[in-house]
Parts: C-alpha cells; sequence; structure tokens
C-alpha cells in the first residue's frame, strides 16, 4: 500500500498516543552548556532487576549530579539596572507596571492612556517567577516607593482567588515557558468576523432555514424502507453501493459545518437550543512561536484552550452537548477554511490543471505561514483527503486537564463519518482514470498483508 | 482442500446480500435485448437463496454453527468470530494441515506462531548474552566495551536469519475422536456480537429469526429501559458505521466498542476505534485517558461516539413494545468526536 504510506508520512506531524511522544529533558546536554565537564552518555535501556553490580548506581549518579551541576553551576542573578518593578493592585486584581520596558511588552500586558502596562494575575506571576519584573504590594492612596511592600514568591501564588484561576497561570505558566504566545480571550471580538463579509442574515434567508429545519425534525424514511420484510421481493439492487444507501438514510447524524456559511447557519441556530448547559470559559488564545506578533492586531490564534480541573469536585469532562457548545464559540484559525485540501471544491478546480496529482501548486499569498501552506497544498488522491478529513476533524479546541499540578492536553475535533462513504468501488478509479487522460500508471500489486 | 483465491475476489461483496451485478448487457437500439434484461432483472433476486440458522447457546450468545454459513459470513463482510480461531474460521482447516490430510493450507495462526517462536529464540539469545554482560561488568570491564559487545551481539543475531522448521505434523491422543470417513469432525462455531445479529436481521434479510426474536433472545422478555437503551446506543453507532461502508468489528482487543476497518481486516489495519457513549456521559478523565493511550499505542485515532435519543423514554419504550424498530433506531442521533493527545512541543511550528 504505497499510497497508504504517503499517507503516513503526512501525517506524521500529528500528535499520537504514544509513549515515545514525551520529549524527554537531557541534562547532560544542559550541563555541557553551564559547566564544562565529562559527557554522559545517553542512557540505554534499563535493567529489571540488580544485577550485583554498581554499574546501574554509578548511570543514576552521574545522571544526577549532571541535574544538579547545571543548577547549581550556572550564574544567576538579574542587572539592578534593568529591574522592572511591578505592583500587585487589590481592588482591580491586576498589576500595574508603572515603567515599563522589556520584551515581555510584545506578547503581555495591556498599555493604558497613561503608559502605564497592565497585567493580568497570572502574568504577574509568570513575570515574576522568571525575575523579569519584581513584585510589589501597592499600598493604596499612596505613590512612593519607601512604603511599598515587596512580595515574596510564594506571596504572589496566594494572590490567586480560586483553584480556577491558580489552574489558569500553570496552563498559562506552562504554554509560555515552551515559547507559545498565550492571551485570554477578548470576550469583545465578535465571532467570525476575520471571515465574513456579510456577516448579517436576511429574513428570506431565516424563513429559508426555519423551512428546512423544521423538515429536519421529520426523519427521512421512505415509505417503503429497505427493513420491511418483503422489501426484497419488490427492489433489486444492482450495486453495493446502493444497499448502502438506502442503509444510510436511517441513522440521523450530527454533521460538522464545513464553509463560512454553515458556520454561520449553524451559529444563529445554535442559540435558541441551548438552556440550562454548563457553558465552558475558553480560557486562552495561543499563537505559535512567531517574531512579528503584534499585540494590536494579533490576528486569529492557532489554537483555544479550556482548562479543565479533573479532581475539582462538582465538574466532570464535558459532555458531547458542551462540546458542541464549546465548538460553537470558537474562533480561531480554522484551518478546514484556509487549507486547499480540505475543500473539496477547491481541489476539484484544481485538478483538472495539474497533469500530475502529486505536484506541489503554489499559493500567491505571502502570509507568515507560507512554508506551511506549501506544504499542505500537496494534492492528494480522493480517498487520501477523505482519510485526512476524517482524521484532522474540524473545528478543535485543546482541553487542558489540570490533575494536582499535572498538566496534560487533550485536543478534541469534530469528526464527520456520517457525510463520509467508504465502501469500496471496484470501477470506481478506472472510470475516473479514462475521463481524465492522466499519464497510465502501472496497477500496483496489492501485497498481502496480515493484519492483526 | 482450496485452491488459491486472490482477496479482491474472494471479498468481493462488501454485504452478505449480493447486488445482481450479472445482469445482461442492455442495448438501446434493441429491444430484445430489453425484454431479456427485463426478465434477468424480475427473475433475479438479492435474497439469499436459504437464510442461514443460528443457535444460541449460554444464554445470550449468538452463534452460527453451518460450516459454509460461517464462511460465508466472514467473507462477505466480515460479520463474526470464530470460537476457535483469531477471527476467520480456520480451525478445521488448521486441524487437517495439522494432521496431515490436507497441507495446502497457511493461516494466520501459523504465522503467528512462528512469529512467536522467533521471539522465544530471541529471548534465549539474550539471556546467555546477559550472563555473559554480567560476568564482564564483574570482572570490571568498562560499560562502553560491553556497549560495543552487545552492539555486536544483535548484529549477529540479525545476521542468522531464524529458520525454524516446526514440526508440521503434530497428532496427538485426542485426535482420534475428531476422525470421520474422510476428513474431521467440526467443532468450530462462529459467534456474532449482539449488534451483528440484529443487523442480519433488521437491516438485512440474513439470518432466520426476526428481529423481535433477536431482541427477545439478547433482552428477555421483559426488558427495562436501561437494557434497551443501551443496546440502541450500541446498534445505532453500529449500524450508522456500517451503512457508511465501514467495516465494522469488535475492538475489544483495544479496549474500545468497535474498530472500523476500510474494506476489511485483510486489506488493511484498522484505522479508527469508535468508543460508544451516551450523549451526557462524562467518565473520569483517566478512562478517557487510559483508553487513548492504548488506541493510540495501536496506531489508531479515537473517535468518541456520542448517541442522542430525540424521543423521549416513554415514547422510545412504546415503539420498542411494538416492535417499530426502525423508528426506535431513527430516533437516535449520532455525533463524533475525535480525541487525540495534544503534545504542545509538537504543535510550535
Amino acid at each position: 500500500m504505497e499510497k497508504d504510506e504517503e499517507f503516513d508520512h503526512a501525517t506524521a506531524k500529528l500528535d499520537s498516543d504514544e509513549e515515545g511522544d514525551e520529549l524527554a529533558q537531557d541534562w547532560s546536554q544542559m550541563a555541557k552548556v553551564t559547566v564544562s565537564q565529562n559527557v554522559i552518555p545517553k542512557r540505554g535501556e534499563k535493567d529489571f532487576e540488580p544485577d550485583g553490580t554498581n554499574v546501574q548506581e554509578l548511570m543514576l549518579f552521574r545522571a544526577k549530579k549532571a541535574m544538579f551541576d547545571s543548577l547549581s553551576g550556572a550564574i544567576r542573578g538579574s542587572v539592578v539596572k534593568n529591574l522592572v518593578k511591578a505592583y500587585y493592585v487589590p481592588e482591580k486584581h491586576m498589576a500595574v507596571v508603572p515603567h515599563p520596558k522589556g520584551t515581555f511588552m510584545h506578547t503581555m500586558g495591556r498599555v493604558d492612556s497613561s503608559g502605564c502596562c497592565w497585567l493580568e494575575v497570572y502574568e504577574f506571576v509568570y513575570l515574576a517567577e522568571r525575575g523579569t519584573v519584581t513584585p510589589y504590594w501597592q499600598n493604596s492612596g499612596r505613590e512612593d516607593d519607601e512604603f511599598d511592600v515587596p512580595l515574596s514568591v510564594e506571596d504572589t501564588y496566594s494572590l490567586f482567588k480560586s483553584q480556577s484561576e491558580l489552574d489558569e497561570f500553570f496552563v498559562y505558566a506552562h504554554l509560555k515557558r515552551l515559547g507559545f504566545i498565550v492571551s485570554s480571550i477578548n470576550q469583545n471580538v465578535p465571532h467570525w468576523s476575520s471571515y465574513l463579509e456579510v456577516s448579517s442574515i436576511t429574513g428570506e434567508q431565516r424563513v429559508y432555514r426555519y423551512f428546512t429545519s423544521l423538515f429536519r425534525l421529520i426523519p427521512t424514511i421512505p415509505h417503503f424502507s429497505i427493513y420491511d420484510p418483503y422489501h426484497f421481493y419488490f427492489r433489486r439492487y444492482t450495486s453495493s453501493g446502493q444497499i448502502y444507501r438506502s442503509l444510510n438514510l436511517l441513522i440521523p447524524s450530527y454533521s460538522a459545518p464545513r464553509t463560512v456559511q454553515e458556520l454561520c447557519n449553524e451559529n444563529a441556530d445554535s442559540y435558541q437550543e441551548t438552556t440550562d448547559l454548563k457553558a465552558w470559559k475558553i480560557s486562552f488564545n495561543v499563537w505559535k512561536p512567531r517574531t512579528n506578533f503584534r499585540k494590536k492586531s494579533p490576528g486569529l490564534p492557532d489554537f483555544q484552550i479550556v482548562v479543565y480541573n479533573k479532581n475539582e469536585s462538582g465538574s466532570s469532562f464535558p459532555t458531547y452537548p458542551e462540546i458542541r457548545n464549546i465548538f460553537q464559540r470558537l474562533n480561531y484559525q480554522f484551518d478546514f477554511l484556509t487549507d486547499g485540501n480540505m475543500n473539496d471544491v477547491q481541489v476539484a478546480n484544481k485538478i483538472p490543471q495539474l497533469n500530475n496529482e502529486y505536484k506541489i501548486t503554489k499559493k500567491e499569498d505571502e502570509s507568515p505561514r507560507t512554508k506551511e501552506n506549501k506544504k499542505n497544498c500537496k494534492t492528494y488522491p480522493p480517498h487520501i483527503q477523505q482519510l485526512r478529513r476524517l482524521k484532522k476533524g474540524y473545528r478543535s479546541f485543546v482541553l487542558a486537564v489540570m490533575d494536582d499540578g499535572l498538566i496534560s492536553f487533550v485536543r478534541l475535533s469534530e469528526s464527520d463519518f456520517g457525510s463520509e462513504n467508504v465502501w469500496y468501488e471496484p470501477n470506481a478509479f478506472t472510470k475516473k482514470s479514462s475521463k481524465s487522460q492522466r499519464p497510465k500508471r502501472r496497477p500496483k500489486k496489492r501485497s498481502e498483508k496480515t493484519p492483526e | 482442500m482450496s485452491k488459491y483465491l486472490s482477496n479482491s475476489k474472494r471479498y468481493k461483496y462488501p454485504l452478505p446480500i449480493h447486488p445482481l451485478d450479472n445482469l445482461p448487457q442492455l442495448l438501446p437500439h434493441n429491444p430484445v435485448s430489453w425484454l431479456y434484461w427485463l426478465y434477468c432483472y424480475i427473475s433475479s433476486t438479492n435474497l439469499l437463496a436459504k437464510k442461514i440458522d443460528i443457535e444460541v447457546t449460554n444464554g445470550h450468545r449468538i452463534t452460527v454453527p453451518g460450516e459454509e454459513d460461517m464462511l460465508y459470513l466472514w467473507n462477505n463482510g466480515f460479520f463474526g468470530t470464530a470460537r476457535l480461531s483469531r477471527s476467520e474460521p480456520t480451525w478445521k482447516a488448521r486441524t487437517l494441515a495439522r494432521l496431515g490430510i490436507d497441507e495446502s493450507f497457511n493461516a494466520l495462526e501459523k504465522v503467528t506462531e512462528k512469529r512467536r517462536h522467533q521471539r522465544l529464540a530471541f529471548k534465549k539469545e539474550r539471556r546467555k548474552f546477559e550472563a555473559i554482560r554480567l560476568d564482564l561488568r564483574k570482572k570490571g570491564v568498562l560499560e562502553s566495551e560491553i556497549l560495543d559487545k552487545e552492539r555486536q551481539f544483535l548484529r549477529e543475531l540479525r545476521d542468522q536469519e531464524l529458520i525454524l522448521d516446526s514440526e508440521d505434523y503434530q497428532v496427538r491422543e485426542e485426535d482420534d475422536e475428531l476422525l470421520l470417513n474422510d476428513g474431521i469432525v467440526n467443532l468450530e462455531v462462529l459467534e456474532l456480537m449482539p449488534v451483528e445479529a440484529i443487523f442480519l436481521t433488521f437491516a438485512l434479510p440474513v439470518l432466520r429469526p426476526s428481529v423481535a426474536e433477536i431482541a427477545e433472545l439478547l433482552l428477555g422478555p421483559k426488558p427495562t429501559y436501561t437494557e434497551i437503551h443501551n443496546l440502541i446506543t450500541q446498534y445505532v453507532a453500529y449500524h450508522h458505521y456500517r451503512s457508511h461502508g465501514w467495516c465494522v468489528r469488535s475492538g475489544i482487543k483495544f479496549g474500545c466498542e468497535y474498530l472500523l476497518y476500510k474494506r476489511g481486516p485483510p486489506f488493511q489495519h484498522a484505522e479508527f476505534a469508535v468508543m460508544v457513549l451516551d450523549y451526557k456521559d462524562t467518565p473520569d478523565y483517566t478512562w478517557y485517558s487510559g483508553i487513548a493511550r492504548v488506541i493510540g499505542g495501536a496506531k489508531k485515532s479515537l473517535i468518541l461516539c456520542y448517541v442522542e435519543p430525540l424521543l423521549q423514554k416513554e415514547e422510545i419504550m412504546s415503539l420498542w413494545d411494538q416492535k417499530d424498530f426502525e423508528q426506535v433506531f431513527a430516533s437516535h442521533r449520532v455525533g463524533e468526536i475525535l480525541y487525540r493527545r495534544w503534545v504542545p512541543g509538537k504543535n510550535r511550528d
């Protein structure tokens, strides 16, 4: 199955749940940077039981020492001249930096008209922990420095008012340390503003939608259905596809919106149905690390994060209606809208122009992620595209699960098996290839596999 | 026993109800061909010549005893699991091969056995080497030297292709009881999942009993709503994937409900693993993460398939009592969520 290997290659970058995915820290490399010393060989397979020698203990000792040395040997401290003072303001539950300077300003905080930079508490604690700002407690009414109370890191942690604030901080700090650009969701940003030119829906459309939704309520069952015991005495099927088609009318399924129009329609519909549903807070917008990020016009984020503490009583993993509710409130860079591969229409238009279906198409736009676009722009044969759609899903969000300070991330995407048919049609491929005159390829010999 | 049959021929039909694909050619300019075509169309049928009999064992287990029926269900849609084989009913053929009566057969189970032998042989070799290594360590040989030796050992092991000539004929004492005049007794039966049995009666007329009979076999005469609800949830998910062309098989070996194969197990590995949930279910996070780890380890994608009833409990109960299964199943909606671990380090660029 050559094609599948190709597909595997294309999706190799996707996340998986394999053990090997953990990116372990190798402290021996770190030690090399800080203090010059002998390099410890990378640790190999573990021995399962003591073998009477001290080889294992020696290796463990060396690894520990590397870790210790790299931490103890490094010179730490900050330059007094560069110290930035930040004050926690209890009334606002925020922190203010009166004389802001430093690179953190590119991605964090909000500057008001007087030139002060306002930080959220999690930003404040994060920066204090890193030593970028020196944390103080602001005495109300006083502006002179002498009476300000300096805070320890421990003190700053006590500023969080609830477990969920603390959890958000952990997630924030974790992602920041990995280099992501993280900001809280500005609730004022209108949905779909970036995709939609005409966002208002005309009355005519509304009536139309009303009627179609009415029809949707009535189950679409033919009067003389395949499930009738006498059905097969009257009806003849001449292909397996026909049988499948009459079978798959039975179970209705949620279909994922794939275009801007469908997204809009769904959003307009949804506001009526969500009544007593727990509306999960979408906590953060996350951008991949980039240099040309601007706070004023950040563009749409790459991911959106919902934080969930698994040990908190009264909260449980989101149910399906709750997940759908989150989907409807998402507003990030949907790659199924921009990615040519995900959109059938675009691809269908492209294919005839190409004499080779594996050719890479060029895109005109010079967005910061052109490189990535180019990678994605490879056009694949339809069945691979279908598999990509199924494996990638449509709208998605990242659920950060907190478990006693441990964070694990889960990506939940909406998938749509109800709109894809995968039955095998023996003649489908040959018919197509004879119509569009593609260079003939030698039929591949199907290798006899013995899958589990 | 049988000549070699290519997979595309053997598994030509994805469902046990075959389409009419042997209709004569229709020539527009020749009215006689129309008539002949019409005659063929009317006289032929999609129905099976004889419906398949089932047996019920151990209370609720639905099995197919007929030797040909078992193979038919396997070849046309990969239904059921054979009791004495991995999935495909091969016990008889394997036993014939083992007894030396018919040697043309090479079952998957044999391949598995061979691999197991190889693994065992490897472990034996490794144990030998570990003893040597311990010896070296005690003598105080440098770790790097030992590492070199280890590499060398592994290389040697790879080079000497482990060819195993396992004994083909292993006749046991009790085999006498199996023998008949020409061949052996068939001990194997094919077990159907409850949902498969419903699909093969409700959706396609393949098994002899009616849906109502199957439902009563599975749930007893007076089932509670929870029992009905659970069965419906399972079936609705099964029907949903089956009817969109997937080959759906039990996912018990990976701790999930179903595995979705494209075409079927001999063609491709399963791409997706499905966990069926009620739309309001929220198990503990550990449950999700545990399943996702197992599925991820097998390089499959985990699908959470949520089933939502569109009618009230009482309405469904009354429809069920009226045996209007079509309405019952049609009044459930399916939604899917793709569950995947997100690794920040892999999503940075």
